[in-house]
């Protein structure tokens, strides 16, 4: 298969149809099932039983069912989020995973990120451990139209746990778990961490640099390869994320250029060669829709004035007039 | 004796930029140092011409001075970032080859508005991030405190106080970089780990302690006002919040969050500034006014009626063993608070040069 220059940079947007939605109250029912027109009065049903917030439950979410009562939705909405500029891209340093945080830029970036997706439903937010993703997460959830608030579960300790519980029913249905994550973290660079490309060019040499910058399997010294980087984020995606898509929990992942083509190489069926050429745009929301067992690309969400993306799917519509309704009363 | 100590006052300096004679109520009232006779203008420059006629040999003290405050911050986050013993600094003896500087800054900064503050919940530990306006305030506190130096960062485990210093310090005139140390597993220690010199030398470690947490809040965390006076009592509840010593179910009471957050203060961050770095912590309301609490020692009384403003940093200087509350930085062109010390002045200037430099 040729080596495609596949860029996410395409926004993909649809003529938005002036088709007006019924209205319905947003219960997560099959998409088979025939919607029934119902007062505009609604309520977020028995999510209460899901627990949320139980930290005991969200800490290993792959060992414990996720939070199937509450959705019967057999679709779901994936949105992948590349963290903006930080403070090393700007001095042209091999960051890796040393935990730099975001310049202006990048925390802009973030911001616009998050207005593009502010009327895309979100249940469950999974980062890396490192700040740069996890503020450039919480500054886009500033942008959306929910209610609900993101909360970063602690379970590095029994006391982390304990510390952070949440005692209120009504508060937990309120909230959207946020997950950090290593195993979403950035590619470890190695010996090339703080290094600026000048530098690991005069160490090195200019030839090696560029394999382990472009190969796929050869990692650098003490770091990780793409491969490798790969292994841990796509195994963390099958275990911990998708059974949460598979139950129909909307799901935002904010992460890194490694971590995140690795992912999309899951999902869109890449080969190594073609995820090498992969560029993922920083602060461009990707959105995917996971129905039936399957990824569908759906392009970047535009802004929240676009209707085209939530054309999409019947259920997608509905949420955004939910949205809208919540927010003439 | 109860008094109402706010924070909120913001302690301001007229800029003289009249003669010397004018600026010498403010040198007697705060300064001791003989430099400080210049008038206090903008672009201030230290020159030998200018009136520290009584002390010539001041002179070419502060010309060294500049150069080993220069030299010594770089050294200084070398040595204390190569050692992953960084992380028990208490455990190494303070490195005073570094900075001659017998005085540091100690900038304190309370995380502005979080989602939970705005739906008027019992916060406490739960780890919620700040809204629009709590970033907006601690953007505001950066243009603050732009100009004070800072060597090293401590917060608190929770994003909202985390992200309060890293938008701060994108205001910082500073070049150096904070980064985040990560020690919660020996794949995280060595994950991050650095491998330039030169890049360690322009970074301010970041260092996160539950320590510095808000005060842990319990069962009331997550209930809102009206729930929790449902539930057990308006009085009841008024004496969690207001009182000292006593804790609301499963929390912490004022005196035990102060036990382990000042705790933590002394062994970790006090000889920090005693080593002559410069500190800056962002924390929450109940951790830094514990600490305020043992800085200005304060009684239990006192501390009750405490109230910290979000977003405005206060200023110590600790110098010789003693902390000196300076008040609120208003911002980078106020000369006032770099006026407080000798090394804070060169160090403006230091930044002034640079600036400069770069621009010509």
């Amino acid at each position: 298969m040729a080596t495609t220059t596949m860029s996410h940079q395409a926004i993909g947007s649809i003529v938005s149809h002036n088709r007006p939605f019924k209205a319905s109250l947003f219960q997560k029912e099959p998409l088979n099932v025939p919607m029934k027109l119902s007062p505009k009065r609604f309520k977020i049903e028995a999510a209460a039983s899901s627990q949320v917030i139980d930290n005991t439950v969200l800490s290993s979410p792959s060992k414990n069912k996720p939070f199937e009562s509450k959705k019967k939705s057999n679709e779901a909405a994936l949105i992948l989020i590349r963290h903006g500029e930080s403070l090393w891209n700007e001095k042209n340093l091999f960051t890796g995973c040393v935990d730099v945080p975001l310049t202006q830029k990048g925390v802009g970036e973030a911001i616009e990120a998050g207005k593009k997706i502010s009327n895309i439903p979100v249940d469950l937010i999974f980062t890396s451990s490192l700040i740069r993703a996890q503020m450039t997460a919480m500054l886009a959830m500033t942008q959306h139209r929910r209610k609900k608030v993101p909360i970063i579960l602690h379970n590095e300790s029994v006391k982390a746990k304990t510390w952070s519980h949440v005692f209120s029913e009504e508060t937990r249905k309120q909230s959207i778990p946020v997950i950090a994550a290593w195993q979403l973290n950035e590619r470890m660079y190695g010996e090339l961490q703080g290094l600026n490309k000048k530098e690991t060019a005069e160490r090195y040499g200019t030839e090696q640099v560029h394999e382990w910058r472009r190969s796929y399997e050869i990692p650098p010294p003490k770091g990780e390869s793409l491969e490798m980087c790969a292994e841990r984020a796509v195994a963390y995606f099958e275990d911990n994320i998708k059974p949460e898509l598979a139950s129909g929990n909307n799901v935002m992942i904010a992460a890194h250029g490694n971590s995140l083509r690795s992912i999309i190489m899951y999902l869109d069926d890449l080969t190594s060669q073609e995820v090498t050429t992969l560029d993922l745009s920083t602060g461009i929301p990707l959105l995917y829709i996971f129905k039936d067992g399957k990824f569908m690309k759906r392009g970047s969400p535009v802004g929240p004035t676009e209707a085209g993306v939530y054309a999409y799917t019947k259920r997608l519509a509905q949420y955004r007039e939910k949205l809208d309704e919540a927010s003439l009363n | 004796m109860a008094t109402a100590t706010s924070h909120q006052s913001i302690v301001s300096f007229a800029s003289h930029r009249s003669s010397s004679s004018s600026s010498s109520t403010i040198s007697q009232c705060l300064l001791r140092e003989p430099l400080l006779n210049l008038p206090i203008s903008k672009g201030f420059k230290i020159h030998s011409s200018l009136s520290c006629n009584n002390h010539t040999t001041s002179k070419k003290r502060n010309l060294c001075k500049i150069k080993a405050v220069a030299s010594s911050q770089t050294e200084t986050s070398v040595s204390s970032y190569n050692n992953n013993t960084f992380l028990s600094p208490s455990k190494n003896i303070p490195d005073l080859s570094k900075k001659k500087s017998n005085e540091a800054a100690l900038i304190l900064i309370r995380h502005g508005e979080s989602l939970w503050n705005e739906k008027n919940l019992f916060t406490g530990c739960v780890d919620v991030p700040l809204t629009e306006k709590g970033v907006e305030e601690a953007i505001e506190a950066g243009k603050r405190i732009s100009n004070i130096p800072v060597d090293v960062i401590f917060t608190s485990s929770l994003i909202r106080a985390q992200m309060t210093a890293m938008l701060a310090m994108i205001q910082h005139r500073r070049k150096k970089v904070p980064i985040i140390l990560h020690d919660e597993s020996e794949q995280a220690k060595t994950w991050s780990q650095v491998f330039s010199d030169e890049t360690k030398n322009q970074s301010i470690p970041v260092i996160p302690a539950w320590q510095l947490n808000e005060r842990m809040y319990g069962e009331l965390q997550g209930l809102n006002k009206q729930e929790t006076a449902e539930r057990y009592g308006k009085e009841q509840v008024h004496e969690w919040r207001r009182s000292y010593d006593i804790p609301p179910p499963k929390g912490e009471s004022l005196e035990m969050c102060a036990e382990r957050a000042v705790a933590y203060f002394q062994d970790n961050i006090e000889p920090k500034l005693a080593a002559g770095k410069n500190v800056m912590i962002a924390a929450h309301g109940n951790s830094l006014r514990s600490i305020i609490m043992y800085l200005d020692k304060l009684t239990c009384q006192e501390v009750i009626s405490l109230e910290l403003s979000t977003g405005i940093p206060l200023l110590y200087i600790f110098k010789e063993g003693k902390f000196m509350k300076r008040g609120s930085p208003v911002g980078p062109t106020e000369a006032g608070v770099y006026a407080y010390t000798k090394s804070l002045a060169q160090y403006r200037q230091k930044l002034e040069e640079d600036s400069e430099v770069i621009c010509s």
